[in-house]
């Protein structure tokens, strides 16, 4: 993975210098509120319903041990033993003192992080595949282009008072699991005719109040003109992008707008100068970053194409099915850690769990750990001969439900409890469901299955995306919730179609039970639920779920 | 409106923003005038100031042909929040090839100077007696920046 150059570290270093006088100048009411705010937005820090929250940037959700242990700590010193990790693979705590953010921040420095354009209008951190640089479907490993996008992103001087935030996520493989269709921008890494590697660029996708998937704006942009075109890009945006009302400032709203041709012609008549005028790198830079994302060590022994435990201990064998994917060397596993158990809220870890999942990562996994946008972590390169031990060593922390990709792996927005956004609760969502089907076997029966949970439209749980989608709203004071089916975030990437009219709090558990009892009936053998939905729509569920009982 | 420039302040700026109610006094030398009053001039034909004022929705790009005779150049920042200005900033010195002031007016604020020095900005109309200490250890604070065509300031 990456390791910082002197010059990141002094100017990570001269960020939390920044920081703690800025804070030291709001206490002696010498910044007032307002521009505190925009500042401490600019350094991850919120001001939610009950408190300060910090967001920390985890760059395209590649963490070394060393990394996420301090994370662990700075959950146990400054917060109240827990952290959440975020849809957008990054971590957040709910309980800060302000005084003690500038410490947090060191704490970060020290370890090569910091909490840098995690909130503001400005470029978020840029989020990728979790599985990079351990599958096999890659066409290239994407991190290093990541690394060079947050660099060039990091405070850059134009664009750090967008008219609203920015979010961009690359893929290297066919199989997109970085949801690249709905973000500002979308890059996907793809091969010319003559075997040259350019990136497909999409533009203008996005969720919230009103989704859209990103149209191409360019088939086959050359690599080498990456940073220069998402400066033309940007600057467009900067300069025609709506400020006047806070819910159509998002890129999708001007591409919409102006057409994607016309958005096309924009970008390029910028481009044409800025090409020439605005930052870019050499192969040298570039290839000295590819350098520093080399692949896991081969394995010797390729006989052992299977744990042999999945014979004789049943338990282990649904974890083993469920919870690792195939790494590019058959001598290993990726490993998903699941953070979706009914003990906590979706997404969350305790500093203990932190630090264990990181001792883990340094004994099994070459000192790796990635973050996922569904809100799990993933051990990228463990051996099949130790995955067993490593399975023991996870259930003791509460962390191997075998549930990665089914019915309660769900992705949760933090909702009513701690944000101050949302309209209505997503937790005792999660747990009702939770509680409702708890049967471990009856969800590997159903097979992949994505419940996504937003307490609000702006759909920080993707409701959109989800199989089964949940947006919490507020009429008259009480929570409803309006159910959405059909969605999906990778390669065929959907919108979710309404079921019908919002169900009482009470009734979600039911609702979904209904649900699944149509798709059982429906379903083909080996069909999953995205599947039988394409072929019989919303109809049939509709009329189970809404059906008077005789 | 406290003037600073090049990290020192001006006194006596000879400088004068008419809108576009106001009439223009004969004297020509140190008139700033918005940036439709400037191309409306032009296109009748009429004698113009010498400095121009560019609002965030302006398109900066019509006053590339005039660059060259312009002595000042204000761009306007209303609210700080509001970065149009930068990417106007940017283009009229990096891309026209403006030499002369190119000025901050509005909202501006110690802790956004740095970022609108490298966006090409020189000069600052501060919305009030900004604290010198404090601002040259903001605009030094960084000594490497991940954006080398956006240079740090040399004024500093």
């Amino acid at each position: 993975m990456y390791h910082y150059t002197e010059h990141d570290k002094a100017f990570v270093q001269a960020r939390v210098d920044e920081f703690s006088d800025q804070v030291a100048r709001y206490e002696q009411g010498k910044l007032d509120e307002d521009e505190f705010k925009q500042l401490r937005l600019r350094n991850g820090l919120y001001y939610q319903r009950h408190a300060y929250m910090l967001r920390v940037a985890i760059p395209y959700g590649v963490l070394s041990a060393d990394q996420l242990h301090q994370l662990g700590h700075i959950a146990d010193t400054y917060d109240k033993g827990y952290g959440h990790f975020t849809t957008r693979q990054n971590i957040q705590y709910n309980w800060p003192e302000l005084q003690d953010v500038p410490k947090i921040l060191q704490d970060l420095a020290d370890v090569d992080m910091h909490a840098i354009q995690t909130s503001g209008n400005c470029i978020r951190n840029t989020t990728t595949d979790p599985l990079a640089g351990a599958v096999a479907d890659e066409i290239e490993d994407p991190r290093p282009w990541c690394e060079l996008i947050r660099q060039w992103s990091t405070l850059h001087p134009e664009f750090n008072w967008l008219p609203r935030k920015f979010k961009i996520a690359v893929t290297g493989s066919k199989n997109d699991r970085a949801a690249v269709q709905v973000h500002d921008i979308g890059l996907r890494l793809v091969k010319n005719e003559n075997d040259e590697t350019g990136f497909e660029v999409l533009v203008g996708g996005g969720l919230g109040r009103t989704p859209h998937i990103g149209s191409v704006i360019n088939s086959f942009l050359p690599s080498a003109d990456l940073l220069t075109y998402l400066n033309a890009i940007l600057r467009v945006y900067n300069q025609y992008g709506r400020r006047d009302n806070l819910y159509k400032a998002r890129i999708k709203i001007l591409v919409n707008a102006m057409g994607i041709g016309a958005f096309k012609d924009a970008v390029e008549t910028e481009w044409a100068n800025s090409k020439h005028e605005d930052d870019s790198f050499t192969t040298e830079q570039i290839d000295a970053l590819k350098a520093q994302f080399p692949s896991a060590p081969a394995i010797d022994d390729v006989a052992i194409t299977e744990p042999r435990e999945i014979h004789s201990n049943p338990l282990f064998n649904q974890w083993y099915q469920s919870n690792t994917r195939e790494h590019r060397d058959p001598g290993r596993r990726i490993v998903f850690v699941s953070l979706k158990s009914a003990d906590a809220p979706a997404g969350d870890a305790t500093g203990a769990q932190m630090q264990a999942v990181a001792k883990i990562a340094a004994q099994y996994s070459e000192s790796e750990i990635r973050t996922t946008h569904e809100q799990n972590l993933v051990l990228p390169h463990v051996k099949i001969s130790q995955l067993y031990e490593l399975w023991r060593a996870l259930g003791k922390q509460k962390l191997a439900t075998a549930n990665i990709g089914k019915l309660s792996d769900m992705i949760v927005c933090p909702g009513l409890d701690f944000c101050s956004l949302a309209n209505a609760g997503t937790h005792t969502i999660y747990d009702q469901i939770n509680t409702r089907f708890d049967d471990i076997d009856y969800q590997h029966e159903l097979g992949d299955i994505s419940i996504k949970i937003s307490g609000c439209m702006n759909a920080c749980g993707h409701h959109h995306v989800g199989d089964i989608g949940i947006l919490g709203v507020e009429k008259g004071g009480v929570e409803w919730y309006q159910l959405t089916l059909g969605g999906h975030a990778g390669n065929k990437a959907a919108i979710g179609k309404r079921l019908g009219k919002a169900i009482p709090k009470e009734g979600v558990a039911d609702a979904i039970e209904k649900i699944l009892a149509t798709f059982i009936e429906y379903r083909s053998e080996e069909e999953n639920f995205n599947t039988t939905f394409e072929r019989i729509g919303v109809e049939p569920f509709k009329e189970h779920v809404y059906a008077i009982a005789a | 409106m406290p003037l600073l420039r090049n990290n020192e302040i001006i006194e006596n700026d000879p400088w004068t923003f008419f809108d576009d109610e106001q009439e223009l006094h004969s004297d020509w030398d140190y008139a700033i005038v918005t940036a439709a009053r400037f191309l409306q001039l032009a296109s009748d034909g009429e004698q113009l100031p010498d400095g121009v004022r560019v609002a965030p929705d302006d398109d900066v790009h019509l006053l590339k042909p005039y660059i060259s005779q312009l002595k000042l150049i204000c761009i306007s920042f209303p609210v700080y929040t509001d970065g149009r200005g930068y990417s106007h900033a940017r283009l009229v010195r990096q891309r026209f090839g403006y030499k002369g002031e190119l000025r901050a007016v509005g909202d501006i604020r110690e802790d956004h100077i740095s970022f609108m020095q490298r966006s090409g900005i020189n000069a600052f109309d501060c919305i009030s007696m900004p604290d010198l200490t404090l601002l040259k250890q903001l605009i030094t604070r960084f000594e490497h920046t991940y954006q080398p065509s956006y240079p740090l300031s040399k004024l500093g």
